[in-house]
């Protein structure tokens, strides 16, 4: 053997040590199965709009549906599961344009509001994932399109595929390097929060249902973005430019037949009163629905949407997003008089115990 | 299709079998452009016809010109062969700037005039095979070279698809001779070409991508001014990125093609050591630097008409050496700076009267600029030492870092805006970076820096067959745990919009 091939040979039976130590390790942390919830898999989703319907709604909006929203309980019901679009710790304003100047998009939509985040400026923080994921769909490339089927192969086996918690880049984001003053690096969630499933649900692992002191870092966060967001309230031509667009874009979709609808999810606790204060309802969310002449579902007008407690005041704990999702339909039903087909309906204990390792 | 994507590494294994299976030689090569073919389609499969335009043309214009013995015909088909590849360049490349500054131009004089806005899409790589198809025709035009009779031979040429896209730009000589006979990579080749692969992504993935790319899109990307700090690490992380990025992929595609038994030239020879620009462009993007200097400033006179002749002939060639690389008033600037800097640098030479070649060591005909200009150093005789010549590399590189303001900054505002921050004109600029982004940026600068200083005189197979053997595998190890820890990359390389 020359040096370089006994050199190669050595690599090899390191990485392949590595590879498995690093692998072993990853499923000791139970830190659950996740999918990388990247502009792959999000184009993979968009794909799917076309065939939507009352009972195969489209869903955008930010991290709150993706949580709340059980697709699979959703499915158990009405027999289709939504098309999840929405992004975490977005605005949904790009992706409502997007699905607006679509001329094939004839479907039902679903906009999840968080204020804080849906009524912010165009090109503004919130709106830059949202519209760098609108803006690579039509470039999906052959080539990227056919990384992502043999990523989809190889993500449910190997955990350490992981980008958002086990890559390079969270890792070294954890070290404990003192802040420069001045200089925020963004929110740091514990990797224990919670994990993506391929149809792009967001479901909370059971470490973080479980531990309170997970639980209270989330909060931490939370607080942490509070801190570092605007603290003055949109100026009032900004807000009307917004309604503007946002009713443009809602017109634009019922125009072609389309449905749609607006759906604020539960948040409690600090964040609910925080919440108040800086988007009160009637300068936010009563105007949002008069001005665009949509219905709305706000989740403290009905007790059985309001009954839930969020563990990190700004999302269900996976059980309980279960049977929000059974309380929901019949109410959207009822508020739009859209036809949902309402299958008969399925013990919620049935599904309500999963958990991430199922 | 990108190098590291999951596609082109089940792309690269199964191309690998086809081409050691006992099949004929010509079956080979077959499979080997169908391959090519296949690997530019699965980007966006229509831009393939001007592939094959290209292609097409120049091989049967060459063919044309050689048979052609009369001087009007012959200049007539290498202008036919010209504009095909020029055109085409000039349509989706520079078709709606010339429109953006046409508009300007009639607006500045009272003319108002709004043309609609062309949607046009840049075909991925066409700068660069437009550059290997030239070279060709306008070698059998200067009877350099004759013209390939294989068609196949010169369709691979042109497609093959490690260069393809991003280069190296190869000449004809560079390629051609080696698909007349049987290539295979040898156990030795395959393992090193491996190894370079490795090298490759592991510069585009983790140093590019993961490490530097953040911090520079976070500087170049804010519209207001930033503190002193941030915008030297901004541009540092850019200096390092680019380099990391066109590198890495050189170095992938030199390592692909030696796994299939083909030697592709060196594009980088370690240019964060240069010292003076003339070095900087011996060591920094070579096979451009050598095809301007070969098609551009030697035909335009190049040093042979005197000083001033020479000096503009340095600056029209820097300047469209710029504007190749995209059509923006900031890349022609990049480019002038450049200019500038190797005229000064050759003012200085004449001025001290101190003509002496400044590296030892290095392959002095691998010249960028014709002899006169590559010989051009600003090194006096007391900076000869080695400290003396490290601060001149640093000071070559800081220079260098001014004109990647131009070439990362969206427009002149902006570069002009990151330039006065740098130097502290504007006060009271933003904080961006975290203590972690500086960290990481010093961090790989001064890495960096080092390896190119150390390496200056050197190249990667000395210092691979130098070193132990199990060293060698210990840094390969932890390139490849590095790539492994950090994953997929989507991001595309730096030079493709070129």
């Amino acid at each position: 053997m020359t040096p370089l091939q006994k050199a190669s040979v050595l690599t090899l039976v390191c990485v392949l040590t590595f590879v498995v130590g690093w692998e072993l390790y990853c499923r000791s942390q139970h830190l659950g199965l996740s999918f990388n919830d990247d502009e792959s898999l999000w184009a993979h989703t968009r794909k799917e709009i076309y065939q939507s319907s009352p009972s195969r709604p489209v869903i955008i909006g930010s991290s709150r549906v993706k949580f709340d929203l059980d697709l699979d309980t959703w499915e158990s019901v009405t027999g289709e599961k939504p098309v999840q679009l929405a992004l975490a710790g977005t605005a949904p304003r790009p992706l409502l344009t997007d699905l607006a100047n679509d001329e094939n998009f004839k479907g039902t939509l679903i906009i999840g509001v968080t204020e804080g985040l849906f009524f912010t400026p165009d090109g503004s923080f919130p709106e830059r994932e949202a519209t760098k994921r609108v803006n690579f769909y039509p470039k999906w490339s052959l080539s990227q399109q056919l990384s992502f089927h043999i990523n989809r192969v190889l993500e449910p086996w190997l955990y350490f595929l992981d980008e958002e918690r086990l890559a390079l880049r969270p890792l070294l984001t954890d070290l404990p390097i003192p802040p420069r003053p001045g200089t925020w690096g963004g929110p740091k969630f514990p990797r224990e929060f919670s994990v993506t499933k391929f149809d792009r649900q967001e479901i909370m692992t059971d470490a973080m249902v479980a531990d309170t002191a997970i639980q209270n870092k989330v909060k931490a966060v939370w607080m942490d973005i509070g801190a570092h967001s605007p603290k003055q309230s949109l100026p009032p031509f900004l807000l009307t430019a917004i309604l503007n667009s946002v009713k443009k874009s809602v017109d634009q979709i019922r125009a072609r037949g389309g449905k749609v609808v607006f759906v604020r999810m539960p948040s409690d606790g600090v964040f609910r009163e925080i919440e108040k204060k800086s988007h009160p309802r009637e300068q936010y969310w009563d105007r949002l629905l008069a001005h665009t002449n949509t219905p709305g579902i706000y989740f403290e007008d009905y007790p059985a949407l309001s009954k839930y407690r969020c563990p990190e005041w700004s999302h269900l704990a996976p059980k309980d997003a279960v049977t929000f999702t059974q309380d929901f339909i019949p109410i959207l039903q009822q508020k739009t008089g859209w036809p949902i087909r309402i299958r008969a309906a399925k013990t919620p204990l049935a599904t309500a115990s999963r958990s991430v390792h199922n | 299709m990108v190098f590291n994507s999951y596609s082109f590494a089940l792309f690269f294994v199964l191309l690998l079998v086809l081409h050691n299976l006992p099949l004929p030689w010509k079956a080979k090569k077959i499979n080997l452009l169908l391959a090519s073919y296949l690997f530019y389609a699965l980007w966006n499969p229509p831009f393939i016809l001007l592939l094959w335009l290209s292609t097409v043309v120049d091989f049967y214009m060459a063919r044309l010109i050689s048979r052609e013995q009369r001087s009007a015909p012959r200049k007539l088909l290498l202008t036919v062969s010209l504009l095909l590849n020029l055109g085409m360049l000039s349509y989706f490349k520079y078709g709606g700037f010339l429109l953006e500054n046409f508009t300007a131009l009639l607006s500045s004089v009272g003319i108002a005039f709004q043309a609609a806005k062309p949607d046009i899409i840049l075909p991925v790589g066409i700068s660069f095979y437009t550059f290997v198809t030239l070279s060709y025709t306008l070698d059998v035009y200067r009877r350099k070279a004759e013209p390939e009779p294989s068609f196949l031979n010169f369709a691979l040429f042109v497609t093959f698809f490690p260069h393809l896209v991003a280069g190296p730009i190869v000449r004809p000589e560079d390629l051609i001779p080696q698909f007349k006979v049987p290539h295979r990579a040898t156990s030795q080749q395959m393992t090193w070409g491996l190894f370079l692969l490795s090298l490759g992504l592991f510069m585009k993935v983790v140093v590019a991508d993961t490490l530097l790319a953040d911090s520079a899109d976070t500087v170049f990307g804010v519209p207001f001014p930033v503190q002193p700090l941030d915008a030297w690490v901004g541009v540092m992380a850019f200096s390092g990125q680019i380099f990391c990025d066109f590198a890495g992929y050189s170095t992938c595609a030199i390592g692909i093609s030696l796994c299939l038994g083909f030697v592709l030239p060196d594009n980088f020879r370690y240019p964060y050591a240069a010292i003076g620009f003339s070095d900087f462009w011996r060591r920094w993007h070579i096979t451009l630097s050598t095809w301007l200097r070969d098609y551009l400033y030697i035909p335009l006179g190049g040093n042979r008409k005197g000083n001033v002749r020479t000096y503009i002939n340095l600056m029209i060639t820097m300047l469209l050496g710029g504007l190749w690389h995209g059509a923006s008033w900031n890349f022609v600037v990049w480019g002038g700076l450049h200019g500038i800097f190797l005229c000064a640098e050759r003012l200085i030479r004449d001025w001290s009267g101190k003509r002496q070649r400044s590296f030892a060591g290095t392959n002095q005909s691998d010249n960028v600029l014709t002899g006169s200009i590559a010989q051009a150093s600003i090194i006096p005789v007391s900076w000869n030492g080695r400290v003396g010549k490290f601060g001149l590399a640093l000071l070559t590189l800081f220079l260098v870092d001014i004109t990647w303001v131009f070439f990362r900054a969206p427009d002149f505002g902006s570069a002009m805006r990151i330039l006065l921050s740098m130097f502290g004109v504007i006060p009271n600029g933003a904080a961006l970076l975290t203590s972690l982004d500086i960290l990481k940026v010093g961090t790989v600068t001064v890495i960096l820096i080092s390896c190119h200083w150390f390496m200056r005189h050197s190249s990667l197979v000395k210092l691979g067959s130098r070193m132990p053997w199990w060293l060698l595998s210990l840094i390969w190890t932890g390139m490849v745990i590095l790539l492994i820890l950090t994953q997929k990359s989507s991001n595309s390389f730096i030079y493709f919009q070129f």
